[in-house]
């Protein structure tokens, strides 16, 4: 096949997950890397990498408007984004060091638990925990305004020591499988600390933004950077977003949540059987 | 909204959008060929199922930041887009350190710094 092609359908192959990433609530990393490592010709070293700086930039776009309405805290964020963006790093050399036959089952088996944890989707927490010590210590608390709530909802966080951990172990699989870690984000944020769901879901993307800046780094100075991969990625998904939040109104998230989940469990068997040589 | 959050706010808009129009700009210039590129597409198509490894050796592309040295290709024009996206949270950082300072908060600072030198520490790695 002439090498024009490929680039062109991955603009298009982008451009239809960035609608669909919008319509499932999903961060367009993880399904990225998953459906272009297992369709396209690409390495999957090049394809980490596009995925991290496809998942850094929506996070990027997306911060400034949610830091300005109240809905992403660097209060709640920059703590564990410090150590997710240490176990990041060493994620991305993991990842870079790891034979690819290992890594593409390690990607597989990643992925399959990500579709499971998105089809099992959790209770979200709704009760506001009483403040622990060390997130009393780091000020990680705060108040936001809930326009459909019409009011001001105070937060504090519980379980930071865990959190702590779950964060880097996030970090660790952001940088090693370049999938970006909303799908963790969010859950870690809510069921684990307790903040509220819009914190979480809004904090995620600012964490994402910090996490995978410094994975990126790794893999834009090992040379794993295509521009013919990543720039055609990172403009379609863009466009696609933006066509998908005007599509949301219309759309029906609980099919469309369906298909996402049906595609990972795909190109997770795809990347498993790759990996295995099958 | 705390001070420190509407200035990161602010300086992430602006940097963001940069970064996006320099993005969109240097891929155009790729893909209408206005410049020569350090590897013609129907080249690097050969090597791009390959690890990166192999793909360095094949092509001499550069690593680190040898990528300025070729800023005069349409290839590598599209790294100085992915490096300002890359350098954007180190930038939003440095620049909240003096307003938590300014609001005594000092070991929110502290975290900020530490943060800035851990995203510089993977940027010259």
């Amino acid at each position: 096949m002439d090498w024009w092609v490929w680039p062109i359908a991955l603009f298009a192959v982008t451009f239809a997950m960035g609608i669909v990433a919008v319509l499932a609530g999903v961060g367009g990393g993880v399904l990225f890397v998953p459906i272009v490592s297992a369709f396209f010709p690409f390495h999957l070293d090049f394809v980490r990498a596009a995925g991290l700086l496809l998942a850094l930039t929506g996070a990027l776009s997306a911060a400034p408007a949610l830091l300005r309405s109240g809905l992403a805290s660097l209060r709640l964020a920059m703590p564990l984004a410090l150590v997710g963006s240490i176990t990041s790093i060493v994620g991305a050399l993991v990842g870079l060091a790891l034979p690819t036959d290992a890594l593409q089952i390690a990607l597989g088996v990643a992925i399959l638990a990500i579709a499971l944890l998105m089809w099992r989707s959790p209770a979200q927490s709704s009760e506001a925990p009483p403040g622990d010590a060390l997130g009393t210590a780091l000020r990680m608390n705060g108040v936001y305004h809930d326009a459909a709530l019409g009011r001001d909802v105070e937060w504090r966080v519980r379980r930071t020591p865990a959190a702590f951990v779950a964060f880097a172990a996030i970090g660790l699989l952001a940088g090693m499988f370049g999938l970006g870690a909303g799908w963790a984000n969010v859950p870690a944020f809510n069921l684990l600390m307790g903040a509220p769901l819009k914190l979480a879901v809004g904090s995620s993307g600012l964490l994402l933004s910090v996490v995978d800046t410094s994975a990126a780094w790794i893999y834009l100075n090992r040379g794993a950077v295509l521009p013919i991969i990543v720039a055609p990625s990172i403009i379609g998904v863009m466009l696609g977003a933006k066509v998908g939040a005007r599509l949301l109104r219309k759309a029906r998230p609980e099919l469309v949540r369906r298909v996402v989940i049906a595609l990972l469990l795909i190109s997770g068997a795809r990347a498993l059987l790759k990996g295995l040589g099958i | 909204m705390n001070d420190e959050q509407q200035v990161y706010a602010r300086w992430l808009a602006w940097g963001t959008h940069i970064a996006l129009a320099v993005l969109i700009a240097s891929f155009l210039a790729y893909a209408l060929a206005l410049r020569d590129p350090h590897l013609p597409p129907q080249e690097l198509a050969k090597l791009w199922a390959f690890p990166v490894d192999h793909y360095i050796a094949a092509s001499g592309a550069p690593t680190g930041w040898g990528w300025l040295q070729l800023l005069h290709k349409s290839d590598y024009l599209i790294f100085l887009a992915v490096a300002m996206l890359g350098l954007l949270t180190v930038l939003c950082y440095a620049r909240i350190i003096p307003v938590l300072l300014a609001q005594g908060e000092r070991w929110r600072a502290v975290i900020a710094v530490l943060q800035v030198l851990v995203l510089l520490g993977a940027a010259l790695y």
